[in-house]
C-alpha cells in the first residue's frame, strides 16, 4: 500500500536559478524501510518538506494515503499528525525549556487533552531513553541527547510515517546503532520509516528500498543492489558503493560464484566466507529484570541486549552484559564461531530476531535457537 | 533563501560589482540631490532614465520579490501622499477643483497639482537610483568603502561580522520556522505566540553559542586583532568625482532650461483653464 | 630518540570549577612527528579540548604541554608564532569562516601572518586548487553548500602552509565521495611532510588510515598505540563508546570459524579479500602511470582505470576523460588485481612511494601484486 506519493513535483526557492525539486514522482510504500540517498544539496530535505506540506510544490501533486494534500489549515493539521519530519540539526527543533516541555510541544499544538499529552510524552520519553532527563534544561543536553529529544518530539505526535533527515549524523557509533535499532522496532510496530543518509553502509544494511536523488531529480527507485551494480551511475550521484557490496562482488568474482544472495550485514557476509560448527542462540523475552537471570547460563556464555526497553532495564538493574549495543549481530558472531550466546530481547524483538536468523539460511548459516518466554516456556527452533 | 540572501546574491552577480563603491555612492547621492533641488519636471525623468539604465546594466532589472513588493508599497504611499498634496493647495490661488467631501476640504490649485506630480516623479526616480546602488553593492564592499574614508576600523569590522553572523542566524531562523511547522507550532493564536517566543529564544541562544565558538575559531586561525583585506575595492578616483560633478552640473542646467516645459495641470485640465 | 611533536604531562583541564569531572584528566599523550595519528573517542570525551591545548587556546589547569620538545609559551607573540605552525580546522565550517567571500577568507590566514600580496595570491590559488574550489573564488561564503563551506574552511587552513594540521571530524556531514576526496588530500599532505592529526568517531576511517591511535574516554587517555591492540580488547572499545571497525570484526569472525591466525590484521577490504584468496589463483597487475602536466594515454583498452591525487583528478576533468574508479582508486585497483584482472592507475607523481607502500602491504596478506611502471 502506498502511503506517500508525489506526481511530478517541481519546486524552486525564491531567487534560485535551478529548481531544487525537478519533476519528482516518488512512491513510498507502507511498511517498507525506505532510504533516500543523494549528495549534499541533492534535494533530500526539500523532498521531505513536501511530504508534510511545509513546502507546497509549484507544480505537481503530493498524495498522502491516496488523497491529494490539502494545504488548508485543517488539512495540514491532519497531515502533520500523520507524517512527522525530524530534521538533521536537533538545535533547530527544540522549542521547550525542559525535556518534558519540548516533547509535549507537538501534542499540545495539536490541542490534545492534557491527559493525552502526558501519556504520549511518557511513552516517547521511554522509547528514546530520556526518562531520567525529563526535568533537565534542554540547553544542558549533549548532542546525542538533543538528537534523541528531537526524535522523541516527533514520536509524541504518533505519526504513521516518520521521516528522519540524517538521523545518525554526528552521533557516536554506538548511539547510531541504538538509534537504528529503535527505528527497526518502530518499523516493526507499524510505523513507516523514511530516512535520508550519507552513510551508504548503514543504508545498505537497513533499507528495503532506496530512492536516489541527483540535483533535484529522482534517478532511481528500487532495490539497493540494482543501483550499486552500475558504478557509473553510483559515481554520478556522489555516493560510493557500500563496503559489504564491494566485498561480496569481489569475493564472488574471486571464487567464480554467483554474487547473489547479497549479504548486507557482517554476519551474512561472514556466513558466505566461511562456515563451521555453530553455537546455539538463546532468545530471552524480557518483561522485567527478573527475566534476566543470566547466571543460569554456562560460564563464559556471552550475552547481548536487543531492544530499547531491555537495554534500559539492564542498565537500571545493573546487570552486566557483553554486548550492550548491536546485540543481535554480536551474538550471531559468537554463534558463527561455534560458541553459544544469549540475547535478551524486548518481547516484540523476538519475531524480528527470528526472521533475521531465517535470513541467514540463504547465506549458508543455519543457526539453532531457543526462545525462552517470560513465563519460563521454552521453544526450540 | 531569505530576502537578505537574495539581495546579497544579486549584488554579487551585479555587473557593477567592481565599480568603486564610494564612487557609486557619491554619484547616486549627487543625482538624488540634483533631483530635488531643481524644480523642472524633466529632471526626474532624466534621473529615472539613469536609474533604470543602471538597473538594467547591473542586474537586468532583477529585484527580489519582497523588495519589489516593498517598492510597490512605497510607490502606493507616494501616490497617496502626492494625492494629498494636490488637494491641499494654497487658498490664495485660484482653484481648479474645489469641493467638500464629508469633513474634508478639497482645494486643488494649478500649483498644488503640479507639485504633486513633481513629488511623485522625484520619488519614483529617486527609488530607481537607490535600488540600482543597493543591488550592486554588497555590504562588505560598503564597509571597505567606509574604511577608505577613514571611518574607525572597528566600525567596518563590526559591520562585516554582523553581516556574516546575521546571515547564519537568519539561516537558523528559517530552519526553526520550518521545524515549528513540522510540529504544528502555528496551530492557533496561542501556539503561534509560544512558537515565535521559542524561536526568538533559540536564535538568541545560538547567537551567544556562535559568539563563543567563533572566538575559539578566530584564535585557531591566528587572529591578530584586525581583518586584513585582500581585495580592496577600487578607490574613489578622480574619474568618479569628475563624472559626478559633470552629471550634477549638466542635469542642473538642464533643469533650469526646462523649468516650464511640462505643466501637468495644463495637460490634464488644459481645456478648462 | 623519537621525535615527539606534542607531549603533555598530566594535562588537566576544566571549563569551570563546578564541573563534576574535569574535561581532561591527567592526560599524558605523545604525538609523533610525521605519523598518521587519529584521536578516537565518543562525543564529549575531550577530543576538541585536547586540540585546543595543542595550539595554546586553552591553558592547562595543571600539567604541561610541550611542542617540539619545548613547553608552550603563552605570551602573545609566541602563541601567534605557534599558530602559524599549527592549523586547527574545527568541525563546523560556519564557525571557522568569517569573511564574506571565499577569496577573502582564504587570504585571512596568510595576510594575518604578514605574508605579502603576491605570495598570498599564490597560496589562495594553490589551496583552492587542492580542494577543487577554484571556480568559487569570488563567491560569497554564505551562498555555499555545507560541503563547499567545509572545503573552504580546509583551504583556509592550508593557506598558511602549516607544519601540523589538526582536523576535527573532517568527514562529518560530507557525502561519501567528498569524504574520500578529503582523505586523499590528507594523504597528499602527509606525503609532502605535514603531520596530520584527525579526531573522529568513525572507526572505519581511523582504522584504514591511521598508523597510531589515541583513545579518549571521559577526559582520560585510555589507549595509545597501534590500532589492533586496542580493538582486540572489546570491552575497552565498548566502554569508550566506539564499535569495532568492520574489517577488524570480519577478520576476527572468519578466523574464529576457520581457525588460522588473526594476524596480519587486514585494515582494508582488499586486504581481507587477499587473505581469503584461494591457493594458486592468478593475481592481476597494476600499471602505474604518473601524471604531471598532461593525461597520458595508457594504450590499454578494456581494462579498468583509476585516478589518485588532485592534479590527476583535475587533468582528467579538464580532458573530459572518465576513469572507472574516481575515488578510493588504489583500493579498487587492488581488488581488481586480486580478482585476477589488470588495471591501470593514474596518479600524482609525488605520491608514488606511498602508493607502492600500500600495494606492497598486500604481500603480508599472501599475494604479491605486480606493478608495472
Amino acid at each position: 500500500m502506498t502511503v506517500i506519493q508525489t506526481e511530478g513535483i517541481t519546486y524552486y526557492y525564491e531567487g534560485a536559478e535551478k529548481p531544487s525539486m525537478d519533476g519528482v514522482s516518488i512512491t513510498i510504500r507502507k511498511g517498507v524501510k525506505t532510504v533516500i540517498l543523494g549528495a549534499n544539496g541533492a534535494g533530500k530535505s526539500t523532498l521531505f518538506y513536501h511530504f508534510n506540506g511545509v513546502v507546497k510544490p509549484k507544480e505537481g501533486v503530493v498524495k498522502v494515503m491516496g488523497e491529494p494534500v490539502s494545504y488548508r489549515r485543517k488539512g495540514l493539521r491532519q497531515l502533520r499528525s500523520r507524517v512527522a519530519v525530524v530534521l538533521q540539526n536537533p538545535d533547530d527543533q527544540i522549542f521547550g525549556q525542559t525535556v518534558e516541555a519540548d516533547v509535549g510541544y507537538g501534542p499540545r499544538n495539536m490541542k490534545l487533552s492534557e491527559e493525552e499529552v502526558k501519556s504520549r510524552v511518557e511513552e516517547a520519553l521511554f522509547q528514546t531513553g530520556l526518562g531520567e532527563l525529563r526535568g533537565k534544561n534542554t540547553m544542558q543536553l549533549s548532542y546525542g541527547q538533543r538528537k534523541r529529544l528531537a526524535l522523541a518530539g516527533a514520536l509524541a505526535m504518533k505519526p504513521e510515517v516518520l521521516v528522519m533527515d540524517e538521523p545518525t549524523a554526528g552521533l557516536d557509533p554506538q548511539m547510531a546503532l541504538e538509534l537504528m535499532e529503535l527505528a527497526e522496532q518502530l518499523h516493526n510496530r507499524g510505523t513507516t520509516i523514511v530516512i535520508s543518509t550519507h552513510d551508504v553502509d548503514l543504508a545498505y544494511a537497513w533499507a528495503d528500498e532506496i530512492h536516489v536523488l541527483k540535483r533535484g531529480k529522482l534517478i532511481y527507485s528500487g532495490s539497493s543492489e540494482d543501483f550499486y551494480r552500475n558504478p557509473a551511475e553510483v559515481h554520478s550521484t556522489g555516493v560510493m558503493q557500500p563496503s559489504m557490496f564491494v566485498m561480496n562482488e569481489n569475493l564472488s568474482a574471486m571464487r567464480g560464484t554467483d554474487p547473489s544472495p547479497y549479504p548486507r550485514t557482517e554476519s551474512q557476509l561472514v556466513s558466505k566466507m566461511a562456515s563451521g560448527p555453530k553455537g546455539r542462540l538463546t532468545l530471552v523475552a524480557v518483561k522485567s529484570a527478573a527475566d534476566c537471570n543470566i547466571e543460569r547460563f554456562a560460564d563464559g556464555t556471552k550475552t547481548g541486549v536487543y531492544g530499547t526497553a531491555v537495554r534500559r532495564l539492564v542498565r537500571d538493574a545493573g546487570i552486566k552484559t557483553d554486548f550492550g549495543f548491536n546485540g543481535f549481530e554480536s551474538c550471531i558472531r559468537e554463534c558463527l564461531a561455534g560458541r553459544d550466546s544469549v540475547l535478551l530481547c524486548d518481547e516484540d524483538c523476538i519475531g524480528l530476531a527470528e526472521s533475521k536468523i531465517r535470513d541467514l539460511l540463504a547465506f549458508g548459516s543455519d543457526i539453532k535457537y531457543t526462545i525462552s518466554g517470560p513465563d519460563g516456556s521454552q521453544r526450540l527452533s | 533563501m531569505s530576502e537578505e540572501t537574495q539581495m546579497d546574491t544579486l549584488a554579487y552577480s551585479s555587473r557593477m560589482l567592481s565599480w568603486a563603491p564610494l564612487g557609486k555612492f557619491l554619484f547616486v547621492i549627487a543625482i538624488l540631490i540634483v533631483n530635488i533641488v531643481t524644480s523642472s519636471m524633466m529632471v526626474p525623468f532624466v534621473t529615472l532614465a539613469i536609474g533604470l539604465s543602471m538597473m538594467a546594466s547591473s542586474t537586468n532589472f532583477k529585484i527580489p520579490f519582497f523588495v519589489g513588493l516593498a517598492l510597490a508599497e512605497a510607490i502606493l504611499i507616494l501616490a497617496i501622499g502626492s494625492g494629498m498634496i494636490s488637494i491641499t493647495g494654497d487658498k490664495a490661488d485660484p482653484a481648479i477643483w474645489d469641493t467638500h467631501l464629508l469633513w474634508f476640504d478639497i482645494y486643488m490649485t494649478h500649483e498644488s497639482f503640479n507639485k504633486a506630480w513633481l513629488v511623485m516623479f522625484r520619488g519614483v526616480a529617486g527609488m530607481s537610483v537607490m535600488i540600482s546602488f543597493a543591488t550592486s553593492t554588497p555590504i562588505p564592499h560598503l564597509s571597505q568603502a567606509l574604511k577608505q574614508i577613514h571611518m574607525p576600523r572597528e566600525v567596518s569590522e563590526l559591520i562585516v561580522l554582523i553581516y556574516r553572523y546575521g546571515f547564519l542566524l537568519l539561516e537558523r531562523m528559517d530552519a526553526m520556522w520550518e521545524a515549528a511547522h513540522c510540529r504544528m507550532g502555528f496551530n492557533g493564536f496561542m501556539n503561534t505566540m509560544r512558537t515565535t517566543a521559542s524561536i526568538a529564544v533559540g536564535i538568541f541562544t545560538s547567537s551567544s553559542n556562535l559568539a563563543d565558538k567563533a572566538q575559539i575559531a578566530l584564535d585557531c586561525r591566528n587572529y591578530q586583532g584586525y581583518f586584513p583585506i585582500y581585495n580592496t575595492p577600487p578607490r574613489l578616483g578622480i574619474k568618479w568625482i569628475a563624472v559626478t560633478v559633470i552629471a550634477f552640473v549638466l542635469i542642473y542646467l538642464f533643469g533650469m532650461y526646462t523649468e516650464d516645459w511640462i505643466d501637468m495641470a495644463e495637460l490634464f485640465f488644459g481645456g478648462s483653464l | 630518540m623519537t621525535d615527539y611533536l606534542f607531549e603533555t604531562e598530566n594535562l588537566t583541564y576544566s571549563y569551570s570549577t563546578r564541573q563534576p569531572r574535569p574535561s581532561l584528566d591527567s592526560v599524558n599523550i605523545r604525538i609523533r612527528r610525521g605519523v598518521r595519528t587519529a584521536i578516537l573517542g565518543a562525543n564529549g570525551a575531550g577530543k576538541s579540548t585536547l586540540f585546543y591545548h595543542f595550539n595554546g587556546i586553552f591553558k592547562p589547569v595543571s600539567g604541561t604541554v610541550k611542542y617540539a620538545g619545548k613547553p608552550l609559551d603563552y605570551s602573545r607573540n609566541a602563541l601567534s608564532e605557534l599558530r602559524n605552525d599549527i592549523s586547527v580546522v574545527v568541525q563546523n565550517p560556519d564557525e571557522q569562516i568569517f569573511s564574506a567571500t571565499v577569496e577573502e577568507d582564504i587570504a585571512f590566514g596568510p595576510m594575518s601572518a604578514g605574508i605579502d600580496k603576491e605570495e598570498t595570491e599564490r597560496r589562495i590559488q594553490d589551496s583552492l586548487f587542492k580542494v577543487g574550489m577554484e571556480e568559487y573564488r569570488s563567491r560569497p561564503t554564505i551562498q555555499l553548500s555545507y560541503g563547499q563551506r567545509k572545503r573552504v574552511a580546509f583551504a583556509g587552513a592550508l593557506a598558511i602552509n602549516p607544519k601540523v594540521l589538526v582536523l576535527d571530524e573532517p568527514t562529518a556531514g560530507l557525502d561519501p565521495q567528498m569524504s574520500q576526496e578529503v582523505i586523499e588530500l590528507v594523504e597528499q599532505l602527509c606525503v609532502s611532510g605535514t603531520t596530520v592529526i584527525i579526531s573522529t568517531h568513525d572507526v572505519d576511517l581511523a582504522y584504514a588510515w591511521a598508523d597510531e591511535i589515541h583513545v579518549l574516554r571521559e577526559g582520560n587517555l585510555i589507549y595509545s598505540g597501534e590500532p589492533e591492540s586496542f580493538f582486540a580488547d572489546y570491552s575497552a572499545v565498548a566502554s569508550a563508546g566506539l564499535v569495532l571497525p568492520h574489517t577488524f570484526s570480519i577478520n576476527n569472525s572468519v578466523q574464529g570459524i576457520c581457525g588460522g591466525r588473526a594476524e596480519p590484521y587486514p585494515r582494508t577490504n582488499s586486504q581481507i579479500l587477499c587473505k581469503m584468496l584461494p591457493e594458486g589463483s592468478r593475481a592481476g597487475k597494476i600499471r602505474m602511470i604518473p601524471v604531471t602536466d598532461s593525461v597520458p594515454d595508457s594504450g590499454d583498452e578494456g581494462i579498468s582505470s583509476g585516478i589518485y591525487g588532485s592534479v590527476t583528478r583535475r587533468l582528467f576533468k579538464l580532458a573530459g576523460r572518465e576513469p572507472d574508479f574516481h575515488f578510493n582508486a588504489i583500493e579498487y585497483c587492488l581488488m581488481e588485481a586480486i580478482g585476477g584482472k589488470d588495471s591501470v592507475l593514474y596518479f600524482d607523481a609525488p605520491l608514488k612511494d606511498r602508493i607502492l607502500e600500500i600495494i606492497g602491504r598486500m604481500e603480508a596478506f599472501g599475494r604479491k601484486i605486480e606493478v608495472v611502471m
